[in-house]
């Protein structure tokens, strides 16, 4: 909650102006928009995404879909909640498009090279970026995002079994590619 | 039988809600410290993972974000237009059928006359150079930003008259053909400015 309290303050100190601007469609206020948030959600898009260029179209796709539908955003919740939800759903759909090659070969053969060369110990970040994407999704979504095993079966239209076991497959993976 | 809690049960120890048999693992997670090093590692990657450097994007998106908002804006006022405009074509071609129907010799028969001769000229006009934009197909063009704006602009003031053209029907028949002619021909300067603005901008930038 806290995480997305501070997002809104990355809006200008005139929000309601900005948001009642963009409601009517004003380029500068949609902009404003972008500006606010063009950050944290590239960001989202890109721990989602395997690829920079993903990140950015999924990053441009939110942001017309923003644009289009600002009206809707009813102010029930956080905006930054709203366009977040957009992001990690445009992100989803992303890799759902890609199918990305998700061998468990893959990764178990690296894992192996691992157990034999210490020396290849990752930090977090490669770690991260060499799990399967279905996986780190999950595990950023939860872990990191907040969202619920619901929300993220929901929005992946799986079960919340699906999502509890990807997220113990992310952790264990994680664990001993960091060698801990 | 492992005496040590699962990845599993840990991860679901951390989930917010009590589900059945919740008690028992949390007793033996309260006893054993091998369960509880377990369980603060956890904490810890995720700790960790939330601490992670923001990654920023190294191209700016916005322009491409705006001109995709400007051509589905464009797509839709073409599409509100183009029925508006059929719409008030058909309803002067009544009215002005109707009029030549219901008198025999008005007074200003002549004046009526040449008004809806000139209407007709203006409608033409008007029609042409829509048809001369669809060909042209703007939306599949790459403008820059002022350019859409004074577009954008255009396009505003045309749907305003298109607004005053529905209006005119409820005046009496010689302010109607006035207001009319006057609203088409405001009409066609408009569109010219617009073809103007989409076609030979792209003509002098060689698009």
């Amino acid at each position: 909650m806290t995480r997305t309290l501070l997002m809104d303050s990355l809006l200008p100190a005139d929000a309601d102006a900005v948001l009642a601007g963009a409601r009517t469609g004003d380029p500068a206020s949609l902009e404003a928009l972008y500006r606010a948030f063009e950050v944290p959600v590239y960001h989202l898009a890109r721990r989602l995404c395997r690829t920079a260029e993903d990140a950015e179209d999924v990053m441009q796709e939110t942001f017309f879909e923003v644009c289009r539908s600002i009206r809707q955003y009813r102010g029930d919740g956080s905006l930054w909640g709203w366009v977040r939800s957009i992001a990690a759903s445009k992100a989803l759909m992303r890799l759902r498009r890609n199918r990305y090659r998700e061998t468990d070969e893959l990764h178990d053969d690296f894992v192996a090279a691992r157990r034999e060369a210490p020396h290849l110990r990752m930090d977090l970040e490669a770690a991260l970026e060499r799990l399967p994407e279905t996986s780190r999704a999950v595990v950023w979504l939860h872990d990191v995002e907040g969202y619920t095993h619901e929300e993220i079966a929901s929005m992946m239209g799986r079960t919340t079994s699906f999502s509890k076991s990807q997220l113990a497959r992310a952790h264990r993976r994680l664990r001993c590619w960091l060698n801990e | 039988m492992n005496p040590h809690l699962e990845l599993e049960q840990l991860l679901a120890l951390r989930e917010p809600g009590a589900e059945p048999g919740d008690a028992a693992l949390r007793d033996h997670l309260a006893s054993c410290a091998e369960c509880r090093a377990e369980a603060e590692r956890l904490d810890q990657l995720q700790a960790r993972l939330r601490a992670l450097p923001v990654l920023r994007p190294t191209r700016d998106r916005w322009p491409a974000v705006r001109a995709r908002l400007a051509a589905d804006r464009r797509r839709v006022w073409w599409r509100r237009a183009g029925l508006a405009s059929a719409g008030m074509a058909a309803a002067l071609a009544g009215l002005i059928l109707g009029n030549s129907f219901r008198s025999a010799t008005p007074p200003d028969a002549a004046g009526v006359t040449g008004a809806a001769a000139e209407i007709a000229r203006a409608k033409e006009s008007s029609q042409a150079l829509e048809q001369l934009l669809q060909q042209y197909d703007p939306d599949s063009r790459i403008i820059d930003g002022r350019t859409d704006r004074i577009a954008q602009e255009l396009e505003n003031r045309i749907a305003a008259v298109d607004r005053e053209l529905q209006q005119t029907a409820a005046a009496d028949e010689a302010e109607r053909n006035a207001a009319a002619l006057r609203l088409w021909r405001e009409r066609v300067g408009l569109l010219d400015a617009l073809v103007d603005v989409h076609v030979t901008r792209a003509s002098n930038v060689g698009l």
